[in-house]
This record gives structure tokens, sequence and C-alpha cells, in this order.
């Protein structure tokens, strides 16, 4: 192999390949980044078996070939290079890499390529189209609501739900869910589901650049994998196997409070409560008063701790229905109104052992449920 | 003006000793004590009737009650049992009002305002109660107070005294709370202990009526803020509450070694266990604490304690041990001898906990929220309605007119 290309190029998909790599495995090869030259360009690939993925990028290719390159001495050396044009010539039978750029002259040990676990071969064709920035809105929206603890494997994943021409994402670790819908631009044919690690989508919303318009979603059949490709970039996931609870039947269907009020003076004030409640419990307290014929309503937010102090912040809310007091974690409140872009929000309650509701006001399309904590007397 | 309260005072009677009877009825009429060995410094926790009569008192070192009563029975302690037992008898008191402070393992305060029936036929219902169900015998004191309520326990237990348990039941009737207490000696009263009564008796008050007649003024200048209250209770006033949930502010566990302990792996190890038990008992109460304290006994009876604070509320037994062994550590110098030494927990927090969207509870809460809509769907809005609703009109309709 022979190749020469742009060191801002090569640093530019090596940053994103290396996401993959993975960090302790008992497969060498694992911590290599494949490069191979793949019809005119150079392909960047990394893998931990459950996250794989690939990135292409121009090159000037005299000779054909592969190899793996220990991702993390070769991004170390690629990010100090300070020439424009990297060369680079692989001594086939002893698999050592030259890499020359300006002055500079390394030679680096390499694993043969074939020691690399195959990539899967997606089918184009059976991809579903989906606008970038929905899917990177929706995958902000939902996927920091999965579970990270691995008890329940399932709930690790968000659930990628295609019906007709609507895709649904949902997640939920057992105190909160996240749902959220968008139109596609054109329907499925049959309605598919798929259960994908939240890392795997975390990861898609970071490669996947707003510059490109679609990203296609491949299931192929009978694999247990997800395939997302854009123009340059490719990841691939397996899927998680199990059942995924209905969380459309958690979400309560009416209220006995419901408090629309400004979405951004209420993140702030949970942030200020966050400050008190960061010890302890984590326990932001709500109450929610009625107002009467002539004032608003309010909703009172309160964060304290012990040893720190005690913070409250009074918002107007327009409160329908009676007064209501309930406890969240103010973690949980303030990740959720993080990611509700409407000017405001609408709270609902049932009781304070009951789930709360946050609905962005305008936006028919995301609903975040939280459970309260219980306080003991 | 306010409506006469009907207090009840209950008090088990030799509660551990009635305990160990059911077991062993060999001790019935016989004199025995509740406590450890004389040889490991044991102290009486409890004594049967027939040994108060030799003079024997709960809390006397063994040794010295044996001296008093040398054919005393000594029967180990079983305080999980009693503890069980105890909160046996508490139910029964509960099935009676809500209105109880359970002061100690075999007492309770009890407000029976609400129940229409006098004073005396509520004590001994109560009475008979405990004693047909759980077979103890119970002395109780009744009053328009707390202070009136438990001096008459004691004034019946002391005119009932035998070698049998007195089973006592004394009410004082509204109105005569001063002319009770009058004929008794100062002592009787909460807070006067030998010093203060030393200092009454200078002043020519032995009698709680001779404390009754002194005014306010006088006694406030002579023992401050204590002279009021000491006066006020003297004519039988007390309008202190019945406290229905005791807030914990620390949970201890300590012991008494039946040697001076030098060898530090014993130390330690008796660390772990209190450590262990403390654990336990947070989590049985649902506390979290974060600050973690030791304390040391040397043979000199210098009693030293070291605390700090965590930076999160635990019930971690671990972690309530790890922190114990660093305090120890600082106070303890190798080879010195330790007589007693304790663990303890404090600065809870009240407990909170996360719910889920999985929970029985919030399924139980699901289902029935789901029924109702169903029902309001099917027959409208007015068809099922919470309680909470409608508490307006039943609170109406409950209030008759007297």
């Amino acid at each position: 192999m022979k190749i020469s290309v742009l060191q801002e190029n090569l640093a530019h998909g090596l940053s994103i390949v290396s996401r993959a790599v993975s960090s302790r495995s008992t497969l060498p090869v694992l911590a290599n980044v494949l490069i191979a030259t793949d019809e005119g360009r150079l392909r960047l690939s990394a893998t931990n078996l459950e996250l794989g993925i690939t990135c292409w990028i121009g090159a000037k290719i005299q000779e054909e070939g592969s190899t793996t390159v220990p991702a993390r001495t070769f991004t170390e050396l690629v990010s100090t290079l300070t020439d424009k044009q990297v060369d680079m010539n692989l001594n086939v039978r002893t698999q050592t890499l030259n890499v020359r750029c300006g002055a500079s002259n390394t030679d680096l040990k390499c694993i043969d390529a074939q020691e690399f676990p195959p990539m899967p071969v997606p089918d184009l064709s059976d991809g579903i189209q989906i606008n970038v920035a929905d899917l990177k809105e929706m995958i902000q929206q939902v996927a920091f609501a999965a579970s990270t603890d691995d008890a329940r494997p399932i709930l690790t994943g968000v659930q990628v739900s295609l019906n007709g021409n609507r895709i649904t994402l949902s997640a939920a670790d057992g105190f909160r869910l996240s749902v959220r819908h968008a139109e596609l631009s054109s329907a499925v044919p049959n309605p598919v589901s798929a259960v994908i690690p939240a890392r795997a989508l975390v990861e898609l919303s970071r490669i996947a650049t707003d510059g490109e318009q679609v990203v296609t979603m491949i299931l192929p059949p009978g694999r247990s994998q997800v395939i997302f490709r854009t123009r340059d970039t490719e990841l691939v996931s397996q899927l998680i196997d199990g059942v995924f609870p209905d969380l459309v039947q958690l979400i309560p269907k009416s209220y006995r409070t419901r408090a629309l009020l400004s979405t951004a003076s209420f993140l702030k004030a949970c942030k200020q409560a966050e400050i008190f409640a960061r010890e302890g419990s984590r326990i932001a307290r709500l109450n929610v008063q009625a107002g009467g014929e002539m004032q608003p309503g309010t909703v009172e937010i309160t964060g304290q701790s012990e040893e720190t102090g005690h913070n409250q912040t009074v918002i107007d809310a327009s409160v329908e229905g009676s007064s209501q007091m309930i406890a969240f974690n103010v973690r949980f409140l303030r990740e959720a109104l993080d990611v509700i872009k409407t000017p405001n929000v609408a709270l609902e309650t049932n009781s304070d052992t009951s789930p709360g509701v946050l609905r962005p006001v305008g936006e028919e399309s995301f609903v975040h449920v939280i459970m309260p904590m219980h306080v003991s007397n | 003006m306010t409506t006469t309260r009907k207090i009840i005072h209950l008090d088990l009677d030799a509660f551990f000793c009635a305990v160990e009877e059911q077991r062993d009825p060999s001790l019935v009429g016989k004199p025995f004590a509740v406590g450890g060995k004389p040889e490991e410094r044991g102290v009486v926790a409890s004594c049967s009737y027939a040994a108060r009569q030799r003079g024997v008192r709960s809390a006397m070192p063994m040794v010295h009650a044996l001296r008093l009563c040398p054919n005393l029975t000594i029967v180990p302690a079983r305080h999980r049992v009693y503890e069980h037992i105890s909160q046996q008898v508490m139910e029964i008191i509960h099935r009676l009002t809500p209105q109880v402070e359970q002061i100690s393992i075999d007492e309770a305060f009890l407000d029976v305002t609400g129940i229409d029936l006098p004073l005396r036929q509520i004590a001994s219902q109560l009475q008979a109660d405990i004693y047909q169900q759980l077979g103890l015998p119970a002395s109780l004191g009744g009053a328009t107070n707390k202070l009136v309520a438990k001096i008459a326990t004691d004034v019946g237990k002391a005119a009932n005294r035998s070698d049998k348990p007195p089973m006592a039941i004394t009410i004082v009737p509204p109105g005569d709370e001063a002319a009770f207490l009058g004929p008794l000696p100062v002592q009787a009263l909460w807070g006067v202990g030998p010093k203060t009564a030393a200092r009454l008796k200078l002043l020519n008050i032995e009698k709680v009526g001779d404390l009754a007649a002194r005014s306010e003024q006088e006694m406030v200048e002579l023992f401050g803020k204590h002279g009021y209250d000491l006066v006020i209770h003297a004519r039988g006033i007390d309008d202190r509450p019945i406290i229905t949930q005791h807030q914990i502010k620390s949970i201890s566990q300590e012991v008494t070694f039946t040697k001076d302990i030098r060898d530090l792996r014993l130390l330690e190890s008796a660390l772990l266990e209190l450590s262990e038990s403390v654990g336990r008992r947070l989590k049985e109460e649902k506390l979290k604490g974060s600050t973690v304290k030791i304390k040391l006994r040397w043979p000199s009876f210098v009693t030293v304690t070291r605390q700090v604070t965590l930076t999160q509320a635990t019930d971690q037994e671990q972690i309530i041990f790890e922190t114990a062994k660093h305090l120890f550590h600082k106070l303890w110098e190798p080879e010195q001898a330790v007589r007693l030494i304790g663990v303890g927990v404090s600065g809870f927090y009240r407990e909170t906990r996360q719910l889920s969207f999985w929970d029985l509870q919030t399924e139980k809460d699901r289902t029935l929220q789901q029924a109702i809509e169903n029902l309001q769907h099917k027959f409208g809005k007015q068809a099922v309605q919470r309680g909470a609703q409608t508490t307006t009109i039943r609170t109406h309709s409950a209030k008759r007119p007297n």
C-alpha cells in the first residue's frame, strides 16, 4: 500500500473512528485502526465489536492495500504533524507502515488487516432516509433518558420504531422516560422496530454533521445489527435483544394539576436548586400553587442542603387544577428542561407519588415523564 | 377555652421479668433479676417484685444485688425478644388511639381525649387487653396531663407494693391535680434530682404542696427558668402535647468489656460488630446519617469521643466501620487498655426514595387511575371522585351538636 493524504483529513478521520476503539480488550487488533484503500478513497475503521465506526477520506492511491495501525500512537503522531501532505508506505512482509510528513519520518508497527473483524457491507437500497437535523435532535431529547445500569440491558437502549411515515424514539431508565416522534420524508413499507444502544446513537449524533442532509438507516434482516450511513461515515451497532417495555402506557393520560411556565426560568431555577441539592438527596421540591381570579399561579422550586443552605425561586405560572406539592430528582428535571426547545413548558401532575409529565407547549412531538421522589416524614 | 385532655400513662410492671416468667413459669414469685453476670460487671436490667422486696433495684450492679439477696436467680437478658413483645404491646395501644408517645420499651403516653368514656374505664380496658392478649401486667395513671398521669402511675405502683405485680390504676380527676401532688415529696416531680431537692429543703420546701405555694417570681429568682417550670408543675399544670413520633437524633451502640482489652484485633472486631449493629438499626429506621462518632473509656473511667462528618449520609456498615476505625486510631495508642468502646451515627437526612415506574405501588396506583378513568368515561366525572374532594361534606355531617 502506497498512499498520500492531507494531514487535516487524516486527523479528522481518526478523531471520528477512534471513539469506537476498544480501550481494553484481549484482542490486540481492536486497539488498532484499519486503514484500507477503497475505491479511490482511504477507509478508516475501528470497532469494539459492539460499535464500529468507519470514515472515508480522500487519498491519492499509488498502490492498493490495507493494514491496521495502533490507534493511540497513530492519532498522537498525526496530530503533531505540521506539513500538509502525509505519505504512507506499507511494507507488507514486516507489516511496518512508513509515515513521512515534511522532515518527519516514522515507522509504525502494524497488525495484518486479515486479523481485523470484517465490517458488514450494507445493501443501501433497503435503507430508510432520515433527516440528519431531525435525528440529531431526537437523539438529544431521548438518549439521556436511557439507563446506564447494565442490570436491565434492554433499558440501556433507545427503541427506534418506524411505522408508515412516522419515526419514534423512546427510552426509559425506570425513573424517567422520553418519547419523541418525527415525520419521515417517505413511508416505510412495513413497520419495524429495533433497540439500539443509547451510546451508539450519541456517537451517531456526534459524527453526523449538519452539513449532510440525510442519514440512511439499514436493518439487515436476521443480523441483529443496525447500520447508519452518511456520505463519508458509517456506524454499525449491535442491537439489544429483549422486549422493550411499552412506554406509552406509562404516560399519564390525564392530570389534576397543570402548570404552564417559562422553560428558561424553570431551567434556571432548577440549576440553582441543584447547587444546593447536589449533596444528600438531590431533591428539588416543587410547590405548584393555583392562582386566584386576579393573580397568576406560581411554581416554587426549592433546593436545600444541611451544609450549604437553602435556595428558592418562585416563578409565575398559569396553573390549572388544584395546588400540588411534589419532589423530583433535580438532575432529572434539569436534563429534561435542557432539551425542551419551546419557550414555554407544561408540567402535569396527579399526586406526589405519581409521574410528572413535561410537555413543550405547542410541540406535540415530544413528551418526557419523571417519577417523583418520595420524601418520608 | 381549651377542652380538658384525657391522658393515660402506661408502664408495664417489671416488663423483662414478666416476659421471662412466661418462658419459665418456675420463676413466678421467686426473687430473680434480668441482667449481666456479676463477674462480668453486669447490672440489674429488671428485677422481680419478690427481689424488690429485698431491696434489689434496676440499674444496681449485680454484685450488689446478690449481696442484698443471696438466693437471687440471674436470668440473661434477651433484648430482641423484649423489643418484639414491646412492639406487640404498642400495637394494642395503637388500636385504641394513634395519639401514642412511646417513651421507652415498656412505657407510653396516650391521649384518649377523643374517646367518650370515663378515663378509668378506658384504662382498665387497656390493662385487661394487654393482660389477656400478651399475659403482661401493666400499671396505668390517668389525668389531664402527662406530668400528673405519670406521677399517678408511680403513686399507684408504690401503694400496691408486694411480691406480685401491682397492676395499679390511678386516676386523678380534672381539678384535683394540685391536691393530688401536694402531699408528695418534691422528688416526685420531673427535674427534681438530689441537688435540687437539697436546695429546696434549705428553703423549707419538702412536699410538692410547699413548692406550689411559692410565687413563680421567687422561684425564678432562685432557679432561673427552671424555677418557673417547678412551680407550674407543682400546681399540676403541664400543657406538653403527646409527641407521636420521636425524632431520632442519633443511633449508637456501645459495649463495656468484661475485662479491659488492649488487643488491637479484638478492639477492631468490637468496632466492626458495633458498626454493623448501628448500620442495621439505621436501615430499620430508614435513616442515613452523615456524622460518625466513636467513644472510648479507659480503665481510669476517663471517656473520650471523636467524630467526623462524611461528605454523604450513609447507612452502610462498611463505611461506618472504616470511619470509626480511622477515628479510633487517632485516639488509641498501641497497648492502651480500653474499658468501653462505642460507635454512633447522627446528622440524619430524611429518607428519600426515587420512585420507579415499575414500583408495585405505582403499578397499583396506575391500575386504580385507569379504572377511575374508565368509570368516569362511562358514567361521567361525578361517578368517581377522590375522598379529599368530599371531605368538607363528611366533616360537616360527622359533627353533631353536643
